[in-house]
């Protein structure tokens, strides 16, 4: 059990210098992110002038803005090219033979280069908080819970990322399926609009998916608009989603592992 | 490395029209040989702007104007913008593979072919997701366009947009492309971050930004010129003369494309060297 954690850190570790060697993907990043960030203050701003709007006034929402930003930050700054490459480049021929679990290696490295993105999230809070002044946590309890939520968007973006990575066995490039699932998390995760924006109907769509714990739920526990029942519950959602992922990754990699072929054979 | 980009001074316009044709068939030829990737790709660029839309229509339920603009201005910006990354991608996307060849030293053998490098750069691929891009992009163009109010006699001032967005789009991703010549890297950062800030600021009014920002996007990068002046032409919310601006940036644009690939391929020394 210990050697095992060994290899994961190990594997957390490599991925984390490999981010850290290219010092210009923090500035990416950062600008990225940054801008983006910048842009929808500038929209809210404008829109929230008059008052609050399906429940968020200007104070709200630039902590919703700025919760959006990390969750993005640090799945959007994740290396999931690195494990699409190994299926499309035939890599994943030499891993099948190494006595490591390949998700559970594939999830350390991912983490690992997870991990690489907090400089760039402290650095955009920090300049965040100088510029917008946003409100605390409703709570102590609320913070708390709040980074619990954060942590668990950790495995919970693996899980998703993992699962449509595996699309890689079947088609020759990934950048599209990268673009569906990052299309679809924007969208239903609330980081384009707060889901309370949308009709009932898209809210239910959400919440049947995984993708409203990477924005809704932190910012709802850390706003205080859910009591700490309902925090605790969206909590085990998330962990249940992360679990249910996982397991579903082996599942499809069972199936997928099939279709391996490396440069023709 | 001498300038190359333009071997041979008698090149004419029409065998390089030849020769970028030509690549681009093989490209497309090589796309039916994996259509998986094809439905895949073109579904995520269909996907992008089904969730935009969405987005904007979700919006528009809660408020009545965003800076001014209403709902269909607002998907013909969106439209416009589509139509142009998505043409850009079916165009020229091989100029993202820039940094890339420059790193392998790929550049080389391109430089003796009797073709223009940057042509010949620009055909190695084709974005396919710019099929779902371009298609729903037009179907938001002509959405917005009918909301809007627009008629059949304002069509010749949208085409001539829309050719004008797709000559910008293109010249300034390879502008951005062509930075890998100087700042060594198998990816290009700056194109990608300039897409990326183009799809977060361009798809809303430029109103809503301060001045600076304006000053910026219509006059260094002129990315306001490639959905935002025009739409605000045509939908009154720029004076007509501003449209004079629209071609005149494409011209900037292509003219900037071709000076700094130009200087790129001069301080071109191949890989390891």
């Amino acid at each position: 059990m210990t050697q095992g954690f060994a290899v994961d850190r190990a594997f957390a570790t490599v991925a984390f210098k490999r981010r850290l060697a290219y010092k210009i993907q923090w500035m990416v990043a950062l600008v990225l992110g940054g801008g983006a960030m910048l842009v929808s203050m500038a929209m809210w701003r404008n829109l929230l002038a008059d008052g609050a709007l399906s429940g968020y006034d200007w104070e709200s929402m630039r902590a919703y803005i700025i919760i959006g930003f990390i969750t993005a930050t640090v799945v959007f700054g994740a290396a999931d090219w690195h494990i699409a490459d190994r299926i499309l480049d035939g890599h994943i021929a030499i891993d099948l033979t190494k006595p490591v679990d390949f998700q559970r290696a594939r999830a350390a490295e991912y983490i690992g280069s997870m991990i690489s993105t907090v400089p760039t999230v402290i650095v955009g809070v920090v300049g965040a908080w100088l510029l917008f002044d946003p409100p605390g946590p409703a709570s102590a309890l609320a913070g708390v819970l709040t980074a619990v939520s954060f942590v668990l968007i950790f495995p919970l973006a693996f899980g998703i990322t993992y699962l449509t990575v595996l699309v890689c066995f079947w088609t020759k490039r990934y950048i599209g399926v990268m673009w569906l699932r990052e299309a679809l998390l924007g969208f239903f995760s609330g980081m384009m609009i707060p889901l309370a924006f949308m009709p009932s109907w898209l809210q239910a769509v959400a919440w049947a998916l995984p993708f409203p714990h990477f924005t809704t739920t932190p910012a709802a526990i850390y706003l205080g608009r859910v009591d700490t029942a309902g925090a605790l519950g969206l909590l085990a959602a998330e962990a249940a989603w992360a679990l249910g992922l996982w397991f579903g990754g082996r599942l499809v990699f069972r199936q997928a592992v099939k279709k391996v072929t490396v440069h023709g054979g | 490395m001498a300038d190359t980009s333009t071997p041979g001074r008698s090149l004419t316009a029409r065998h390089v029209g030849g020769v970028y044709g030509r690549s681009l068939v093989a490209q497309i030829r090589a796309i039916t040989e994996y259509p998986a990737d094809f439905w895949v790709m073109a579904s995520a660029g269909v996907m992008w702007n089904v969730l935009q839309l969405a987005f904007l229509t979700v919006l528009f339920a809660a408020v009545p104007d965003v800076a001014g603009w209403d709902y269909h201005e607002m998907v013909m910006l969106a439209g416009l913008l589509s139509v142009a990354a998505g043409s850009t991608a079916l165009l020229c996307d091989g100029v993202w593979s820039t940094g890339g060849m420059i790193l392998k030293g790929e550049i080389d053998y391109r430089i003796t072919r009797p073709a223009p490098v940057v042509v010949q750069v620009a055909t190695t691929h084709i974005g396919m997701q710019g099929f779902g891009e371009v298609g729903f992009g037009l179907v938001m163009v002509v959405f917005g366009w009918i909301g809007a109010g627009l008629g059949l006699a304002a069509v010749p001032v949208g085409i001539l947009g829309i050719l004008c967005a797709i000559v910008i789009e293109g010249a300034l991703i390879t502008v951005f492309c062509a930075v890998n010549f100087w700042i060594k890297g198998p990816m290009s950062p700056f194109a990608f971050m300039l897409i990326d800030l183009q799809n977060s600021a361009m798809n809303l009014p430029l109103g809503l930004f301060p001045a600076g920002v304006r000053i910026v996007t219509m006059f260094v990068v002129p990315v306001a010129f490639v959905n935002f002046v025009p739409v605000a032409v045509l939908t009154g919310h720029l004076s007509a003369w501003w449209l004079i601006g629209t071609p005149l940036a494409a011209v900037a644009s292509v003219l900037a494309a071709v000076g700094i690939y130009r200087l790129g391929l001069r301080s071109y020394d191949s890989s390891g060297h």
